[in-house]
């Protein structure tokens, strides 16, 4: 089965993009690696008279660091993230874009593209959300930065206004000592979406089992991908105990607002928010698989 | 609708074409260049039994715009055959009984060179990973996982 026509811009710089969709507003999308978008027109979900496509502005998949943080080009795809020399300070980001999908999946979609779809059960999205990034958006009235955390404003919906591309994301190093993780839950098969993903880094003193600094972040847990600032907020500072933990994992289920779907229902959702938060919380502190 | 001209390399050989800017990878090597061996299976990128290779690295050709191709170098089933030979996957395939109804076969074939490519000597939990993407509905996992091992022992 075919897709429906449509026009195929290939513009050769970001400007010649935005320009572009700024013209023709309304009836443009703007094409990154296709994972996302090809199923949406393949069914009919949506039905643009022309796309966008960023394949052919030089360095908008370049990976590189600067000044200390690493910045990857909106068109760099999972794979590349995953191999990247210069994402090797970033484990937890690797990690992430390593569970993407499938190979095939990874080769061909990106990070700005992954984003910019602004799906609940993104892979890649909690692991931003734990390492603080922020993303440039380039309009027609130039570039402005929005933390990742700002970045998702509803159910599949980015805070990008018309015209609009994501070109970069600028991710500062983690915190020293941290360690991190990315957990991923499929009841299904592996290559499935998360039913609940859970990103966490966490700093602890010296004897290991005290909390210094925790980050936590939900895919599949509630509209948009999430922090879970409650959790954090009662583990640092404190004794990394069971009890402890636990107490934590409740609150990230509590924080979760999740959606029922034909994967699972938004209680079912919510139990495996508590069952992936402890184990994950309990493998960083003892240096075991969360599994 | 103008059609977009295309230059790459297609199996080992230079390729001059043009595709409408609303085909995808597989609408051109299917329709435009008649090479039936990738098939469309579900057009969404998830049973992968239209994996080929871009520049080496496996994509779902029914997610690609054929326009990404421009330049580039893309390997598809009918590649996979050198001189009359058939690749030591193929071989492996054949002897190891791997295929049932074939409709996943070419998928697999490209997913599995893919992975032998970074992983010469994979693990069978390599090879299961590779493959994740890839659907069999006879369900004859079994088989394709030992044929892509003793493929990768063959070469070795």
């Amino acid at each position: 089965m075919r897709l429906a026509p449509f026009e195929l811009a290939e513009p050769a710089s970001v400007a010649e993009a935005v320009s572009i969709l700024t013209r023709h507003d309304g009836e443009c999308r703007v094409i990154a690696g296709g994972t996302a978008l090809v199923p949406l027109l393949r069914l009919g979900l949506a039905r643009p008279d022309r796309l966008v496509s960023l394949h052919r502005i030089p360095g908008i998949a370049e990976i590189r660091s600067e000044g200390g943080a690493l910045l990857v080009g909106a068109m760099a795809t999972h794979a590349q993230v995953r191999r990247a020399a210069a994402v090797q300070g970033w484990p937890l980001l690797a990690e992430a874009a390593g569970r993407v999908a499938s190979p095939a999946i990874r080769a061909s979609g990106t990070l700005g593209g992954n984003l910019c779809y602004a799906e609940s059960a993104s892979d890649v999205a909690p692991a931003l959300l734990c390492l603080e990034a922020e993303v440039t958006v380039t309009g027609a009235q130039g570039d402005r930065t929005v933390q990742v955390a700002g970045f998702f404003r509803g159910f599949f919906e980015a805070a990008l206004e018309p015209g609009e591309i994501l070109t970069h994301v600028r991710i500062v190093p983690p915190p020293p000592g941290a360690k991190s993780a990315y957990v991923k839950f499929c009841p299904r098969s592996a290559e499935d979406r998360a039913l609940v993903g859970v990103a966490a880094l966490l700093v602890t003193s010296g004897d290991g089992r005290q909390c210094r600094d925790v980050r936590l972040a939900l895919g599949g847990a509630a509209p948009t991908p999430l922090r879970a600032h409650r959790a954090e907020a009662l583990l640092r500072g404190e004794a990394l105990t069971d009890a402890a933990i636990r107490a934590a994992a409740d609150a990230a289920a509590a924080e979760a607002d999740p959606l029922s779907d034909l994967m699972g229902s938004a209680d079912y959702r919510r139990e495996m928010v508590r069952v992936w938060v402890r184990r994950v919380l309990t493998s960083l502190r003892d240096g075991t698989q969360p599994l | 609708m103008a059609a977009r001209a295309l230059e790459f390399t297609l199996n080992a050989r230079p390729c001059r074409t043009s595709a409408p800017a609303h085909w995808t990878v597989l609408d051109l090597l299917r329709d435009g260049l008649a090479l039936h061996g990738t098939k469309y299976g579900c057009g969404e990128g998830v049973c992968g039994t239209c994996t080929v290779l871009l520049d080496g690295e496996p994509i779902r050709a029914c997610l690609v715009l054929a326009a990404r191709l421009d330049g580039r170098t893309l390997e598809t089933v009918e590649g996979l055959e050198r001189a009359g030979r058939l690749d030591p996957l193929q071989d492996a395939f054949v002897r190891e009984g791997a295929a049932q109804c074939g409709y996943c076969t070419p998928g697999m074939l490209l997913a599995a060179k893919a992975l032998l490519a970074e992983s010469p000597a994979p693990t069978e939990h390599q090879v299961r990973e590779a493959l994740s993407g890839n659907l069999c509905r006879c369900t004859g996992y079994t088989k394709i996982v030992a044929a892509v091992l003793a493929a990768a022992q063959a070469r070795g």
